[in-house]
């Protein structure tokens, strides 16, 4: 079952991948302009990616529903409740209200998306899931506006990094896994390099296009990723956590990114460039060094209380 | 720095509306609003949206901070549509030019020309007053709706109970953690920490969060085990929950349902009938 339900996983992202793929492909082999398609005002095309999204979801829990990894109990109902909490307080602070914290090369320092990945990968998807979901709309509701794509874009960063749970051993497919983020990143950085004059839309300063480090962020992240997977390789826990976490980043950030061409009229090379980039990129550094220190820190607390 | 919700219980016509009223109206606003690209409906839909934060008395200092910062991020957006002309192609294929920017500048022999086009103003108009109608109808739900009936809200709107009190123990856990992270930073900073400082590189400033962000993390999750135990003694989640405060719809919820569903269904038959969509003002085309 555990192998099926593998296969049936990788096989609904590589659809996913292959149908994005496919769109970006089609309108190039017909010389068409990639700006005129995949557009605001193409209804069907742009429902078919929050679509795809949500067939993911809906596809990976049916088939997994007997799986003990979706089992609310007292326990996850809580670990649900601190982590959106903690979640939404650390967004707030660091979205420029509370702490002022200086963008690196425009790449802005957004630290809570531990915090989805740590609670999903600990507790389950369900409390993954529900931290990014409801977390990221406390952060937004404090701050004082909403965007609900980017609330589920960051509830399916927690469910895919507690997928680890369906699995019996979480040492098997890490290496594949980590080849799908790669795959992704790789094709955002390739629309990047196409379109090098793009603005980013993530982090100041807004009017200009996206410097060098912005622009190959994503590929330093998977960098980062791949290193602390094979140098802290004896430590399953710690690799496992930071490759699950950067797959649920490229497929959560990659669907609030690509959902903001219907929800904010953006073109697709906008959504990839100016959102996806910028925002995915610092992600999965922040996330690779910061999961596993909470982690570590976690473990030895788990360690001395005995649960 | 401690979080308070941003709610005040006003007796106004808003704060009156029942809270799944005004989740639903919300949705169904949202929904309006994004499908249109047309000028006119958008004003109007905008003018909806203010309207109901005068209803609502929001005072304007209470939300002066986050609406400067969202037309601020509007009006790039729109004007980054407007210099480089992308996200609109679709909508037109010919644009009327009515003047042209030249650059008074070069870049490596370059000189950067604009075409300043009708099709283009009205476009990054219309990206612009989208942005900001969203904006305008998420303004009232932290301002008008109560924290502590979140939970029975969502409850009541068709959540399972678990969830539903999953919400509610997040909202109340706010301001605790905004606290423990206060505490923290100030204990921190006592010990020489610095947030704010610039040295370093990435990897060093990310580091540098570690500080503030573990102590609280784990302080966190392991309060969280004395909940779970106190709720385990209390057989939660054994037989459905109650709730202590109930909900209840009245007139002028039902009125404001309707008026919201009508809204949704307009803006889904009106795109339909060939109203709605990308409108570029006659003035700008003479």
């Amino acid at each position: 079952m555990t192998k099926k339900l593998f296969y049936l996983i990788i096989g609904l992202i590589i659809g996913a991948l292959v149908i994005l793929l496919a769109y970006i492909l089609i309108p190039l082999s017909q010389n068409e302009d990639w700006n005129s398609w995949l557009s605001a005002s193409d209804v069907p095309i742009r429902f078919l990616f929050v679509g795809i999204g949500a067939v993911i979801v809906l596809g990976i829990y049916y088939f997994s529903r007997q799986n003990a990894a979706w089992t609310v109990g007292t326990r996850e109902v809580v670990y649900m409740g601190i982590g959106a909490a903690l979640y939404g307080v650390i967004s707030w602070l660091f979205n420029g209200t509370v702490f002022a914290v200086p963008s690196v090369s425009q790449v802005a320092l957004r630290p809570g998306i531990a915090i989805p990945i740590l609670f999903g990968y600990l507790f389950g998807p369900v409390v993954g899931f529900f931290t990014g979901l409801v977390g990221n709309t406390i952060g937004d509701l404090l701050s004082g506006w909403v965007s609900p794509q980017w609330s589920f874009g960051n509830g399916l960063i927690g469910l895919v990094a507690g997928m680890v749970f369906l699995f019996g051993d979480k040492k098997k497919s890490l290496n594949w896994l980590l080849i799908l983020s790669a795959i992704g990143a790789a094709i955002a950085t390739i629309v990047w390099v196409l379109n090098p004059g793009e603005t980013n839309q993530m982090a100041a300063p807004w009017d200009q296009p996206l410097t060098v480090i912005a622009g190959v962020s994503a590929i330093i992240g998977l960098a980062v990723v791949a290193a602390i997977r094979f140098l802290w390789a004896k430590d399953l826990d710690v690799a496992a956590s930071v490759v699950w976490g950067s797959l649920g980043i490229i497929l959560g950030i990659g669907f609030a990114a690509i959902a903001d061409i219907w929800v904010n009229g953006y073109s697709f090379v906008t959504a990839i460039v100016g959102e996806f980039l910028p925002a995915a990129g610092p992600n999965l550094i922040q996330a690779a060094i910061l999961v596993p220190l909470l982690l570590v820190a976690y473990k030895a607390v788990q360690k001395q209380t005995g649960r | 720095m401690l979080v308070t919700w941003r709610y005040r219980q006003l007796g106004t016509i808003i704060h009156r509306l029942d809270p799944r009223t005004k989740v639903i109206s919300f949705a169904c606003f949202v929904l309006a609003a994004l499908s249109f690209w047309d000028l006119r409906f958008l004003s109007a839909l905008l003018a909806f949206g203010v309207f109901q934060i005068f209803l609502a008395r929001i005072p304007w200092r209470d939300i002066r901070r986050v609406w400067l910062l969202i037309f601020l991020m509007a009006s790039l957006f729109s004007l980054i549509t407007f210099l480089t002309g992308r996200g609109g192609f679709e909508f037109y294929a010919v644009e009327h030019e009515i003047t042209r920017w030249t650059a008074p500048f070069r870049l490596f022999g370059w000189q950067p020309v604009i075409p300043v086009t009708a099709e283009r103003i009205a476009y990054a108009a219309s990206q612009f007053l989208r942005i900001v109608t969203v904006t305008s109808y998420a303004t009232v739900i932290p301002y008008t709706i109560d924290p502590r009936v979140y939970g029975i809200t969502f409850h009541r709107l068709g959540l399972p109970d678990k969830f539903a009190y999953a919400v509610d123990l997040s909202l109340r856990f706010v301001p605790t953690f905004a606290r423990d992270f206060a505490i923290t930073y100030d204990a921190q900073r006592a010990r020489g920490y610095e947030l704010e400082r610039a040295r370093g590189g990435l990897i060093a400033q990310i580091r540098r969060l570690a500080p503030l962000l573990v102590p609280v993390v784990i302080q966190a999750i392991v309060g969280g085990e004395e909940i779970i135990d106190a709720m385990d003694l209390r057989s939660f989640g054994v037989r459905p929950r109650t709730w202590l405060m109930s909900l209840h719809y009245h007139r002028i919820d039902i009125v404001w349902i309707f008026f919201s569903g009508v809204l949704v269904l307009g803006s889904v038959l009106l795109p339909m009938l060939g109203y709605g969509g990308f409108w570029v003002p006659p003035f700008l085309l003479k």
